[in-house]
This record gives C-alpha cells, structure tokens and sequence, in this order.
C-alpha cells in the first residue's frame, strides 16, 4: 500500500515525520500536517461516508469545510475529514449509516 | 489559562486570506489590538494557500506571478505580529461578539469592531454522476495539491466556468497529473468581449499571459463552449461525458463524447460566503455577475451595520487583488474611526480600479441557465439530504417557489452544508427560471458546531 | 365573472392540509376546493416543529381522539410513503425517585384503554435504547408513537387529495386580504390572486386565527403562540434511535399553562426533553414553551438549558453536529383543547385550530372531523369538547 500511496505524493515535498491512525480499525500511514481527508486519499481510501438516504459512497467533495461530505467519526465526534488534522493514534470511522 | 474562554480585541478579522491579513497586518502595525480567526490552519485563505510548513521545494508547484504577493504578505502578516486563531469556526455573531469553536472548545471574542472577510467557495451545478468518490471542486483539487502535496490523480478532467480553471489546471501538471481536458462553459467570443476592460490592468494581463504559457507547454487546450453532461463509473468516476453547450450553457447532446479519467474537478465560479454578514444583519444585494447576494458596503468598506466592515469576496466575487485592496480601505476607515485619520483617496481609488477591472472579467463568464439542463430527473441536487431533482421540481410545484417552500418541500439544503452547495442553483433547477435566488435565511449555528459548544458557549 | 369554490380553506400547515385531504374524500365529486396560504405550504409553524405522533391516554376522550389520529398517519404512510415516518414509540425516562413513582401510573392510564406500555429496569432500558445516560433508574415504554416529517407529510395529503375526484387548488404564496359577507353568512374572500365567491370558509391559520377572524369582526380568538426553541443534528450520527420524553414532559407540556398567555412580557418559560429521531439520521432536540407574543428570535439562555438537559439524557448530543436551531410558535388554545367546527356567529365559517404542540399529531383526526361537519356528515368520535362553539359567548 505505501508504494502506492507515495505515488499520490508530489516527489521532492522532502520527508516529513510520520504518524499512524486507524480508519475502520485498519491502520493507516500519514504524514504529520495531513487532514485525515488527505491521508486517507494518498491511500487510496476515497469513500468516507454512506450518504443518509440511499447510502451511496461519498468522498471528498469542496476539501475546505464548506460541504460537510466528508464527515467520519473520531473518537464518537462527528468531524470533517477535510479539516481535521490527524493525530498519532487517532481512531476514525467512516460516516453516515451503519 | 483562560477558563473563562473569552478574549477581548479592538478588532476581530474573520478569514486570515488576502483581504483579512491586509487588513490584520496594517491594523496591527498601527498599534491597534486586532486577533484574526481562520478556519484554516495556516494564514494564506484558499488563494494564497501555503504547503504545510518543513514542506521542502516549493518551487515544485507552479505559481503564477501573484503567488508572489501572497507569500510577501503572509511574511508581512506573520511579522505583525497579528494574534491568531487557526481552525476556528465561528458560529455565531452579533455586533461586537463572536463566537467560535477551536479545537473542540467553546469561545467569545469581544470586539468593538468586525472585519469580515471570510471568502467564497466553489459555485456547484449538479449533473449526473456529480456524487460519485473522484469528482470534486476545482477548489478541492487545489486544495489538495497547493495544500498537501497530494496528488489528485492520474487523469484528470477540469470543468466549470471563470479565472480558476487556470489555476487548477496548472496545480494538477505540476503534480504530474495528465489534464485530458479542460472545458470553459463560456463561449470565446464573451472573453473576447470582456477584453477591454481588463486590458489596462498589467497585473491581471501578465498573469493570464502565464497561464497560457503554462498550458500550451504541456500540450492542454482550454476549450471554450465545453462542459461535461455526466460522470460515471463503479462506485467511483472512471469516465465522463463531454460536450459542447450552447451560448446560454444548454447542453448540445449531439455533441457528446467520451473521455476516461479517474478525477474531475469541476467548478462554475464562486459563491461569496454571505452567512456570517447576514447573520449579524448586514444589508445585501443579489448580483448574479459577482457570484450571489453580497454584502452592500459604502466606499469605506463599511457595512449598513454600525462596527461591521467587509472586504473581499463577501462583497462580490472579485479575486486576491480586490480583497486586498478592500482589505486595507476597511482598516483605514478603523483607522479614521479611532484616530480621526482620514483614508486616503489612494486606498479608495485603488480598491475602485481593482473592482472595475474584476467586474469587466467576470463579465465574460456570466452564469449560464442553460447549465441547469445538465441535471436530470433523478440527479442527486441537495447532496446532503439525496433530495433529487425531480423531488425539487415537485416541492417547488406545490409548497411553492420561494427559496424556504422547497426546502420544507423536499428537504434539500437542510442539511448540514446548509444549502452552501445546492442553495445556489436551487430554486433555478426547481422552478426552471433562471431566478435570482431569494436571501437565505441564516440560523444558529452558521456552521454546524457540536451541542456542547453551544450549550458551554459563553455569554455574551 | 369571479371565481367560485365550494370551500376556501385557508391556512396551508399540516391542519389545512388535512382539512382539504377529507374534504377531497367527503365532498360530492364536483366539488371545488380551493387552499391558500401566504407563505408556503407547510411554510410556518407546520416547517418549524417537531413531529412527535403521540398518544395521550389521559383520558378515554383524549385517548380516542389521539390513538385514531396516529393511526390515520399510520395508514397515510402505508398508502404513500413519501414521507419520513419513524415509528420510534416513545420512552418516557425517569430521573428521580419521584418520577419513577410516575411510570406504573402512566403505565395503567394505558391499560385502561386497553392499550400496553411497559416500565423498564435499567438493564432493559439500555438494551431498548444504547444511547441512554447509564445513570437512569427507569422508563416507560409505549410503542404506539412515532416521529414524521410534518413538511413532507402535508404535502403527501395534498397530493393524494388532488387524485381525488373533486378539483383542488393549492395557492401558496396568496395571502386573504378580507372577506364579504351576505347577511351573517361568508360570501367571498378576497385574496392576492382575485375575489373567490364561497359559502363555506375554513381558518386553518394556527397562530394567525384570531387575526383572520378580525377580518369578519369577530371578537379576538383565544389562541396565543407558545414560542419553542428547538435544534437540530446532522443525520451522520445519530445519538438515539427512540423517541425520548422526560417523565416531567407530561406535566410540563399537557396541563393547562401556570403563566397568563395574554402577556407577552410576564413568562420566563420553560424546558423539558423530548428527542426524537428521524428515519434518515437527525435528530430533533426540544423542547421549550415561553409566551412572548410573536418573537421569533432565539431564547438563547432558554436553548441552551434545553440542549444541556438532553445530554443528560443522551450524552452522545454533545458531540453531535448542531446543523440548525430556530423558534416555531404553537398555537395555543386557553383550554388546551383545539377548536374544530364551525363558528356560530358567522354562517359559513368554520375553524380548525389551537392545537398547540400537538397539530402535527391531531392533524389527521381534526381533518376529518371538520370535513365530517362540513359535509354534514356525523363525526367520527365525540367533537363537542372542541366545537368553538365554547368561545362564542
């Protein structure tokens, strides 16, 4: 997975420390500054939620808090992927129905 | 530190992009207590977006020749001295108090006067296929590679209308992304037209110039009179429909073809970020060419609420330049307010001039109705609560044609974007006039906030 | 040459809506039935509550009149399910020793009717709803209730009116200006879009009812809007999957007010918790109840008590996205019982109003009771408690 995820990295950004979260228990890589939109792009998980209805996949959509699409749970609070930064450790879940 | 979680300020400045740390900077310097709350995490706005800091050559990304201007200010900014206070949503307001939620906490800003100047957002027209995981702003696109260093995808497609398309194309070929196509919904010929107006701005002219450098040397045609009809794929875009589209935006089916991509950005212009003047009770107009309602402001950046300026943006799309210029008229008129200083003609002037030659552009990308055509019955309008269009259609029918009829007919723009992405175009697509849209009614919170940040927010 | 109909209901919330539903079924099938509303439909006070199907079993008369109305929305969902109906049932949650006292009485109020409710022991408590404080000694757990989306519903009844025989004409945005009369009999209304000839009017104007009928020279209805604050959350998640009353919610909501509803300066209202989740996810958050005329700013200090005592009942809240708060004003009745039938001073006019935080629920059932009355038709259940007829001395 981190071959493919650096792919979806600009080369020559230089390294940047490294932190690791959970997404649905799964443990993903990310590097410190990355929205947890951002980490779980680069990846290669797009889909963030169910929507409310008809439970179709939803990803990012504005990436600059104004759609409320990407919205996942950490630690039980409703966040938006795209402006929360992640934390070594954090626990986030995808959004919307169960 | 501060159990109370109320700060006090002469000034408060809401958005740290080019108008808010303008008018941050020069307040600042003058001595006045000013703190500046950003939803972001680091000062710069969306324009002026800055690569996370230890984020080694920048030179990577390609920028245009006022990239400089925002890197000069945000050292300006940054040397000020200017308290502030990043990822803070704020909320609520009401002259002289703001309330806002930073890292999960509650707080107050007390301040005799407001600077709003909080920016825009993309402006979305649904078509089908608009929900599916790869397609997204232009905005986001760049977002993502100004901001992160991500790379969006392989092949991307950049669809929409106005100035920002550019942009976007040139962000995703420097992160190594092929642009297959780039489609500009307006015909030439109103760019042609718009021309003169812009033709004694140097600044806006070099950096078109740039632009089209950028792109003729990665081989990418911008084509005018070009939009897409859908996107497709399996649970995420693979493919979309182009084509092209008449003078007023109406899709010309015969014309469609197919490309595969696996992003799409797509953004028609901007959107002014209104919720937060007309939550505190400022005076708006509707002016479709600069992107909406807009907060109304005298030559002083001056609000027709007493203590509310607003620069930027929120007055009417206009770019960096005017809310740059607007920016520092709204801290001069603080100024004279405080000190009795006047505001120099200079300052008014320059905002003035910065404003005619946007306007002239804009004109050349005018909304187009036709592009509400582009949804079909069962494209998904209201994002948040899957309100498709033909739900809308019916709402408008029979609870009526008003902006509120719709949204207690069927639901959509109550969810929690607060009608920020479908609201726009809603009552066009609903009605099927090319309406302007009536003045949203702003509720607490004006952005979603947690229930404890509501319920420990202090008094004020 | 003016425009006729059989009946100008006016006032397009829930009650209007239903009004015109039955009249669609009641009426002979050349009927014209005109609606008007000067905003949209569904547009006030029926586009800013909450949707609580609730049956009150205080007595045998309350309890027909309500359990039949639920069962009509019941029935509307079966037949066209366009519109959001969660049947939740309903928790009434104990906090005290006193409260938990209450639940085996409420309990047998239930009975008594016939119907079933069940006490719960923590432990079942929890199981019934996760998203509850652990804390709790105890609830009462009634099925029979259920949480609808007022806006959708209303409109739900207006479409299956007009697929009735009768013609239906739906104008929002068409406001009354006045009316005329023949004698002590309605004759005309005069709206936005023109002069309607009718004989036979119905107010379902909610909190405006007193002021339609100044229209005619009637003395001042007693009807007074009961402001509510309430919020919202996002439909990501969902802090509970049952609806939620406060033991005290009774006591608080149902009994006749302690304060003078005539005075808009004079009540420093109050709270008690009543949540309730929609199918698609949100969660609505009440409720308050203030006299204050018709201010539809937000109590701040009032919301907030609000809010802080439902995260005591269901902690999830807290970290639960607020998507919006607003005020939406009951029309509230000074008997606290609703007025449905016709106003004997003026010949033609009938009323359908005053239901205050119950119109959404009693919606169904006042429909047909003031079609039943307007078609000459005997009611369905007894009507005498709530013939207007009591205010017309």
């Amino acid at each position: 997975m981190s071959g493919q995820g650096e792919a979806r990295r600009i080369a020559g950004l230089g390294q940047r420390s490294g932190v690791a979260f959970t997404f649905d228990g799964e443990v993903i890589e990310a590097r410190a500054g990355d929205t947890i939109a951002m980490a779980l792009w680069v990846a290669g998980r797009q889909v963030l939620r169910a929507s409310s209805r008809d439970g179709a996949p939803r990803s990012v959509f504005c990436n600059m808090g104004i759609c409320y699409e990407c919205l996942v749970v950490v630690d039980g609070a409703t966040v938006r992927a795209c402006t929360t930064v992640v934390h070594d450790g954090m626990r986030v879940e995808r959004g919307g129905r169960p | 530190m501060n159990p109370e979680r109320v700060i006090d300020a002469h000034v408060g400045v809401v958005g740290a992009g080019p108008g808010g740390m303008v008018a941050g900077a020069m307040l600042a310097n003058a001595g006045v207590s000013v703190v500046v709350l950003d939803e972001g995490h680091r000062p710069g706005g969306q324009i002026f977006r800055q690569l996370p800091e230890g984020a080694a050559n920048r030179g990577q990304i390609a920028e245009p020749p006022s990239h400089h201007q925002g890197q000069q200010l945000t050292g300006v900014f940054a040397g000020a001295g200017v308290a502030v206070r990043n990822g803070a949503t704020v909320w609520d307001a009401k002259p002289g108090r703001l309330w806002f939620e930073q890292c999960g906490e509650s707080w107050l800003l007390r301040c005799e006067r407001i600077v709003l100047a909080p920016g825009a957002y993309d402006r979305c027209i649904p078509f089908p296929g608009w929900t599916l995981p790869g397609v997204l702003t232009a905005g986001a696109l760049q977002v993502m590679v100004r901001g992160f260093g991500v790379v969006p995808g392989r092949r991307a497609l950049v669809v929409g209308s106005g100035p920002l398309l550019l942009p976007t194309v040139t962000s995703l070929l420097s992160a190594g992304v092929k642009v297959v196509a780039a489609l500009e919904a307006s015909s030439r010929l109103g760019a042609v037209k718009a021309l003169p107006g812009v033709i004694g701005n140097r600044s806006r002219l070099r950096e078109a110039a740039w632009y089209a450098r950028k792109l003729l040397a990665a081989g990418v045609r911008l084509r005018w009179g070009w939009t897409v009809f859908a996107c497709e794929g399996d649970g995420r875009v693979q493919r979309a429909v182009i084509g092209k589209v008449g003078r007023d935006g109406r899709p010309r089916r015969d014309t469609a073809r197919t490309i595969e991509v696996d992003v799409v950005g797509a953004g028609f212009g901007l959107v002014p970020s209104v919720e937060l003047g007309l939550r505190l009770g400022c005076g708006s107009r509707f002016d479709a060419a600069r992107g909406g309602h807009c907060l109304t402001v005298d030559a002083e950046q001056r609000t027709s609420v007493a203590g509310v300026f607003a620069a930027g943006e929120i007055c009417g799309i206009g770019g960096a330049e005017v809310a740059m210029a607007e920016g520092q008229v709204a801290a001069a008129a603080i100024l004279r307010d405080l000190r009795g200083t006047p505001v120099p003609d200079a300052l008014r002037r320059r905002a003035a001039a910065e404003r005619r030659a946007s306007d002239a552009m804009l004109r050349a990308f005018a909304p187009l109705p036709g592009l509400h055509e582009l949804a079909q019955p069962d494209t998904i309008v209201c994002r948040c609560e899957d309100v498709p269009l033909q739900r809308a259609r019916q709402a408008a029918a029979l609870h009526g044609s008003s902006l509120r009829a719709i949204k207690v007919g069927c639901r959509a723009g109550m969810g929690p974007c607060q009608a920020r992405i479908c609201g726009p175009s809603l009552q066009a697509l609903a009605t099927g006039r090319p309406v302007a849209m009536d003045v949203p009614v702003v509720q607490v919170p004006v952005k979603p906030v947690c229930s404890a940040t509501i319920v420990s927010a202090p008094p004020g | 040459m003016a425009e006729t109909a059989d009946v100008v209901v006016v006032g397009g919330g829930i009650i209007g809506c239903s009004v015109v539903h039955h009249l669609a079924q009641l009426l002979p099938r050349s009927a014209r039935l005109v609606l008007v509303d000067r905003g949209p439909i569904a547009g006030a006070t029926s586009g800013s509550c909450m949707g609580h199907l609730m049956v009150t079993p205080d007595d045998a008369q309350e309890y027909a009149f309500s359990s039949a109305s639920v069962r009509m929305w019941r029935e509307l969902h079966e037949r066209a399910p366009v519109f959001d109906y969660n049947p939740t049932g309903a928790l009434y949650l104990a906090d005290t020793p006193e409260d938990l006292e209450l639940l085996p009485v409420l309990q047998q109020q239930f009975r008594d009717h016939g119907d079933e409710a069940f006490v719960l022991d923590p432990p079942q408590l929890r199981e019934r709803e996760p998203g509850l404080a652990h804390d709790l000694p105890g609830a009462l757990y009634y099925p029979g209730d259920g949480v609808v989306l007022p806006m959708l519903g209303a409109g739900a009844m207006l479409r299956e009116a007009m697929q009735q025989n009768v013609h239906v004409d739906v104008r929002p945005g068409c406001a009354v200006h006045g009316f005329d009369r023949d004698g002590d009999r309605v004759a005309a209304v005069h709206t936005g879009d023109g002069k309607i000839a009718t004989r036979t009017v119905v107010n379902a104007t909610g909190v405006w009812a007193p002021e339609l009928a100044g229209m005619l020279g009637q003395p001042r209805l007693p009807i007074y809007p009961r402001a509510g604050n309430l919020a919202i959350t996002g439909h990501h998640v969902t802090p509970i999957r049952t609806q939620l009353l406060e033991v005290s919610y009774l006591r608080f909501a149902h009994g006749v007010a302690q304060v003078d509803p005539t005075r808009t300066d004079g009540d420093p209202g109050g709270h008690a918790v009543n949540m309730q989740p929609q199918t698609h996810g949100g969660c609505l958050v009440g409720s308050t109840r203030q006299f204050r005329g018709m201010d539809r700013t937000l109590n701040r200090e009032l919301l907030h008590r609000s809010l802080q005592r439902a995260q005591r009942y269901a902690p999830g809240l807290a970290a639960a996205p607020i998507v919006r708060t607003w005020v939406g004003l009951r029309p509230y009745a000074i008997d606290k019982h609703p007025l449905i039938g016709p106003w004997p001073p003026v010949r033609g006019l009938f009323i359908a109003a005053g239901h205050e935080g119950l119109g959404i629920s009693l919606a169904p059932i006042t429909g047909l009771l003031l079609a039943q009355q307007i078609a000459g038709l005997s009611p369905a259940i007894d009507h005498t408690p709530y013939l207007p007829a009591r205010f017309a001395r």
